[in-house]
């Protein structure tokens, strides 16, 4: 039932079209029985085509764009601030060399060559302090490459 | 006047001699091997924080493939090391019982800190917590000798 449910909301707006068009036939006949049904089809097909925007303006909120440099041995800036459930996209520049950005706890891994660009959006789900690592080896340093992710409410 | 060469021979020879560096003796191996385990390797009681479990062990054999293989082979049985047998100390197999007898802890602590003075160096900041103690789980599954191949750096 759900599954059924959840497929009709997807085509919600197809749905809402269907019953538009024909409601509009239903107009051009003139007949008030027929009106009564426009009517009803009309609020069953405003109903689910109101479902189908609600999830799309969800999904349209623009997550924050956090620009990270990853330069043998620190990125830059070393330190990061987020709230709690707010989408982020990390886009993470390799200056010198391949290198990543891990946050294990928060199932985050990003990895750039050098001179590339890459980037992961993930919403975290819990407040805290993360520490990130360089995820690919880069030399002597690689062990403290690392930048601390604050998440708070 | 004559004996100013005797002399110089004498110290080359005793220099020379000195560098050699043969294999050490049992008693002196169960000696230092007992020295370390109950004296000089610390952090006896530091548990793992991370899981044993299969992510773990593919992150510690991809942390062990950078930097520990050159000494120790893909498969930590020194598998393609070429001066394994030549230095003194001998590397010794990851697998045996010298190594696995050291409690995670202390793995982490020969990791963070190298064994001195074998060639064992210390690992700290070239490789992150994380990382270490991944290996260490890898290292407690090392895979069958010689199933890993040689490491890259000594196929060339």
């Amino acid at each position: 039932m759900a599954d059924k449910h959840g497929r009709s909301c997807e085509r919600g707006g197809l749905i809402a079209a269907k019953r538009i068009a024909g409601a509009a036939q239903y107009i051009s006949k003139g007949g008030f029985v027929k009106r009564r049904f426009m009517l009803l089809g009309m609020l069953i097909g405003f109903a689910l085509a109101g479902m189908t925007p609600a999830r799309s303006v969800k999904a349209q909120a623009a997550p924050r764009r956090i620009e990270v440099t990853a330069k043998r041995f620190a990125f830059d800036p070393g330190e990061i601030t987020v709230k709690k459930g707010q989408p982020v996209v990390l886009v993470l520049h390799g200056k010198d060399a391949a290198h990543g950005l891990r946050f294990r706890e928060l199932n985050v891994d990003v990895k750039v060559s050098a001179g590339g660009t890459s980037e992961v959006q993930f919403t975290p789900d819990k407040t805290g302090d993360f520490v990130g690592h360089c995820s690919v080896f880069c030399g002597s340093g690689h062990g403290g490459m690392m930048l601390t992710l604050h998440v708070v409410d | 006047m004559r004996r100013i060469p005797i002399l110089a021979t004498a110290i080359v020879s005793l220099g020379l001699g000195g560098c050699k560096a043969d294999p050490p003796w049992k008693v002196e191996t169960k000696t230092v091997t007992f020295a370390k385990h109950h004296v000089f390797v610390r952090n006896k009681d530091q548990r793992n924080p991370l899981p044993s479990n299969a992510d773990t062990w593919v992150d510690g054999k991809e942390a062990f493939s950078h930097y520990c293989v050159s000494c120790h082979g893909m498969d930590g049985q020194n598998t393609g090391v070429p001066f394994a047998d030549h230095i003194s100390p001998p590397i010794p197999l990851l697998t045996s019982k010298e190594v696995q007898s050291y409690t995670d802890g202390q793995l982490k602590w020969i990791l963070d800190n190298g064994v001195s003075p074998s060639g064992m160096p210390g690992s700290k900041g070239t490789l992150s917590d994380d990382e270490l103690w991944s290996i260490v789980v890898y290292l407690r599954h090392l895979p069958p000798s010689g199933s890993q191949g040689v490491p890259d750096m000594y196929t060339h």
